[in-house]
């Protein structure tokens, strides 16, 4: 297995995978979406709401808001050792918020009981308060799965492709292979058509270049075991931490079921 | 109120509402301030692009 990172950021990721079957491809992309525990709102006690949006709604929105989360310190509820689902200081995290209009109430203004665990935007708007108008809420974070519910979904548009692999024999150069190609990589010289290296990876394997040329020179496959990924984190998890996460998420469950087989 | 994230694909957008709306209020190309907020995907754009604020509208029947 080797990974070619080409972008990485804070936030999002790009890199080629290659020397791995699709099956692993897949349940690295399904473990970022699904499989990596986060922290987000699951209980909101209001105490007093006279803002336009209704409890229900500002529920929500609190909900959506993504929480730095330290995986090392947290677990989900369900699996609690130490209360076993009940709610105690190792699996949820109190935020409390009151604010009083006129204003607009920002994601910051929430105020967190371990300073470790802040909103990974501070700029996400709330409600807005006008004149007179109240807000006294205290909000419950858990850690959760992606699979359960969005809000606790790490991965953003995480997804791959398989490395393209284009071939131009024998090109007389009419140029509407690179009329027609929806990425505009195709490139006529005087010696045909040609593909840059850093283009190829642009390439959506959508086969109109073949299709339009008359004399079949050009020819569009793709790399089984090669996968070109491209993922964004909401902020709970850095990019590279939530691939590192999910690996170990599948790591742990192959451990799990090589466990059990060893108990049959 | 904006959705705090893009119902598509989760990507959380409300936090560029605030100076979204300044800058075309200011008078700016929609979709170059989108550009330059760094918002891709049209799932996204349209999230932005399509918003109407209600809450002045209704909080005088509070």
């Amino acid at each position: 297995m080797e990974v070619d990172i080409l972008e990485l950021s804070d936030r999002s990721a790009k890199f080629v995978l290659s020397n791995v079957r699709t099956a692993f491809a897949n349940s690295i992309r399904r473990a970022m979406i699904s499989d990596v525990p986060t922290l987000a709102i699951e209980y909101a006690n209001i105490y007093d709401n006279t803002s336009v949006i209704y409890d229900e709604q500002l529920a929500l929105r609190l909900s959506l808001i993504p929480l730095i989360t330290d995986i090392e310190s947290y677990v989900p509820q369900a699996r609690c050792p130490t209360c076993g689902g009940e709610g105690c200081p190792v699996c949820e995290v109190s935020l409390s918020l009151s604010a009083e209009g006129p204003g607009m109430v920002f994601s910051r203004d929430m105020i967190s009981s371990d300073p470790k665990i802040q909103p990974a935007d501070g700029n996400i708007p709330i409600v807005d308060l006008k004149k007179g108008q109240k807000l006294v809420l205290e909000a419950i974070a858990h850690m959760g799965y992606g699979k359960d519910s969005v809000k606790w979904q790490a991965g953003i548009a995480c997804g791959y492709k398989n490395m393209p692999i284009v071939s131009i024999e024998n090109c007389d150069a009419c140029g509407k292979c690179a009329s027609e190609c929806p990425k505009g990589i195709i490139h006529i010289e005087e010696s045909g058509a040609t593909i840059s290296e850093e283009d190829l990876i642009k390439c959506s394997i959508c086969r109109l270049c073949e299709r339009m040329c008359e004399i079949s020179a050009i020819k569009v496959s793709f790399n089984e075991s090669a996968f070109v990924f491209t993922m964004e984190s909401d902020g709970s998890y850095s990019a590279r931490d939530l691939v590192l996460n999910a690996a170990k998420v599948i790591k742990g469950r192959a451990e799990e079921l090589v466990g059990i087989l060893d108990r049959l | 109120m904006i959705p705090v994230r893009c119902f598509s694909c989760g990507k959380v957008v409300s936090n560029y509402w605030v100076d979204y709306k300044k800058r075309v209020e200011a008078g700016e190309n929609p979709a170059a301030v989108m550009d330059d907020l760094g918002i891709t995907r049209y799932c996204c754009r349209r999230m932005l692009l399509s918003h109407v604020e209600l809450v002045d509208v209704l909080s005088p029947y509070q």
